[in-house]
């Protein structure tokens, strides 16, 4: 599944492998999965290539986790904004590949663009919460009604 | 009321929520209401009824204030948010798991922030209505502009109703709407400038539900519509909400409606407000027949009579 890149960092025995994002986009990718929490696990290695070749399309990015599995529902944002984005899931040296799905519900991973929206008031003890609209390519507040468009979902990623 | 509430325990947060049979039940028993509302005065006889209004209000407050005593209800009031809670910084999760606490059968709630009335009703066990989630929705003012419809024309179905004025912040004009969408042939008109427009999430919403809508934003374009409409909405358009004041000096002519505006409008035409009005409504069209609004008003009480009667005193 590697290219040239495999050259650059040795290859993974077990761990995640986000493949196809877009070029410069990986730093954007590792806020919407919100793996900040890795920092405290002495195990894991997060590498990072930014516009390495590919075939496809010409230019991407890679996120290589070593040592942990990103579950598939962390993921599914990523399709969202980033469709073209594979998931590897590496065991044993041997690769599974697997397509984010567009997730029904986003909870607690963005925040909501309408300032007046109750989940923007600081002590109410409320996660946002947003219903994907597919074929509107939207994401509409639970609480609000207000509307946000897939590309600008990075914008307001907590975290 | 013939045969059981739909409505019993429910919450009124938005008005996307209800089905068609639900809100002519609804119609029915207000018209009950208005007529034999005595027949109904120990129906909430041992429920308390709180008001959280935590923006001013005086239609909407009063008429459930009313409403619940009518019915035999206690009121648990809070209308005052500088005397609150509230006001020392409560959350409004703990303000109505407090008000649970005290007993409360419902929560009335009307709040700044869009979306705090489902946050409420997520909180709370018992039934909360929305009476006004900031510039989000105000279901049971949609249920009354609706019934003055129904009253006054005598059918909903292919009605033309044009929204004019300030739609962007107004909270009527996308519960009436919402609520619209469920009756057949209706077409909806927005009369506003391009920044005052419709919020894009209920252009969503009547797309999918394939209602028939135009955006007017050309001034000059609304006595042309003014031919094709049943019944003129009008809304306040607010001078603190243009960058530019001249900009809204420039319009404002166009968003007031008096007699000589109305005459490019059908002869019967319904003009109707939330109230309260300010400038944008002429004093000269309360004596015509085509003034709608003060019924309006007046029909506040009995549909909230029946409202809280089929979500809190229905047959079980």
């Amino acid at each position: 599944m590697m290219g040239e890149e495999s050259l650059l960092v040795r290859k993974i025995d077990w761990g995640t492998v986000i493949d196809h994002i877009p070029a410069w986009r990986a730093g954007q990718v590792i806020r919407l999965l919100g793996i900040d929490h890795l920092v405290n696990n002495p195990e894991v290695s997060v590498i990072i290539l930014n516009n390495v070749p590919s075939r496809k399309y010409g230019r991407k990015d890679i996120v290589k986790i070593y040592h942990y599995y990103i579950s598939q529902g962390e993921c599914d944002i990523l399709s969202l904004i980033f469709p073209t984005t594979t998931i590897n899931y590496i065991k044993d040296w041997r690769v599974e590949k697997v397509k984010p799905k567009i997730p029904d519900k986003i909870v607690g991973r963005v925040r909501c663009p309408e300032v007046t929206c109750i989940t923007n008031k600081e002590r109410e003890p409320v996660k946002p919460r947003f219903t994907v609209l597919k074929d509107y390519g939207v994401v509409q507040c639970d609480y609000c009604d207000s509307l946000l468009e897939f590309s600008k979902i990075p914008e307001y990623v907590i975290g | 009321m013939h045969g059981p509430s739909t409505l019993r325990g429910r919450d009124v947060v938005s008005s996307k929520d209800f089905t068609r049979p639900e809100i002519e039940q609804l119609f029915t028993l207000t018209t009950e209401m208005e007529t034999r509302g005595d027949k109904y005065r120990d129906s909430l006889r041992g429920k308390k009824v709180a008001l959280v209004f935590v923006e001013p209000s005086t239609r909407t407050f009063h008429s459930f204030f009313e409403a619940t005593r009518a019915l035999g209800g206690e009121v648990m009031p809070m209308s005052d948010p500088s005397m609150s809670s509230l006001a020392k910084g409560e959350s409004l999760h703990d303000t109505v798991k407090m008000l649970e606490g005290y007993g409360a059968d419902c929560i009335v709630l009307r709040h700044p922030c869009r979306g705090a009335a489902k946050y409420a009703a997520e909180v709370a066990e018992v039934p909360v209505i929305n009476a006004g989630s900031g510039s989000q929705e105000h279901p049971t003012q949609s249920m009354i502009d609706l019934y003055t419809i129904l009253r006054r024309r005598g059918s909903i179905d292919g009605v033309s109703i044009g929204a004019l004025g300030d739609l962007r912040f107004s909270r009527t004009v996308p519960s009436l709407s919402y609520l619209a969408s469920l009756f057949s042939g209706v077409t909806l008109y927005f009369m506003a400038p391009t920044t005052l427009q419709i919020k894009p999430e209920v252009e969503l919403f009547l797309k999918s539900r394939n209602v028939k809508y135009m955006r007017i934003e050309d001034p000059s374009e609304i006595r042309k519509t003014l031919r094709e409409i049943d019944v003129l909405y009008v809304t306040r358009l607010q001078k603190e909400r243009f960058p530019d004041p001249s900009e809204y000096e420039k319009l404002r002519g166009s968003y007031v409606v008096n007699r000589e505006l109305l005459s490019y409008a059908k002869i019967d035409v319904g003009v109707m407000h939330p109230l309260p009005r300010v400038d944008e409504l002429s004093p000269e069209i309360d004596s015509t027949p085509n003034a709608w609004y003060f019924d309006q008003a007046r029909y506040g009480l009995p549909l909230r009579m029946a409202l809280l009667y089929m979500l809190l005193g229905g047959e079980e």
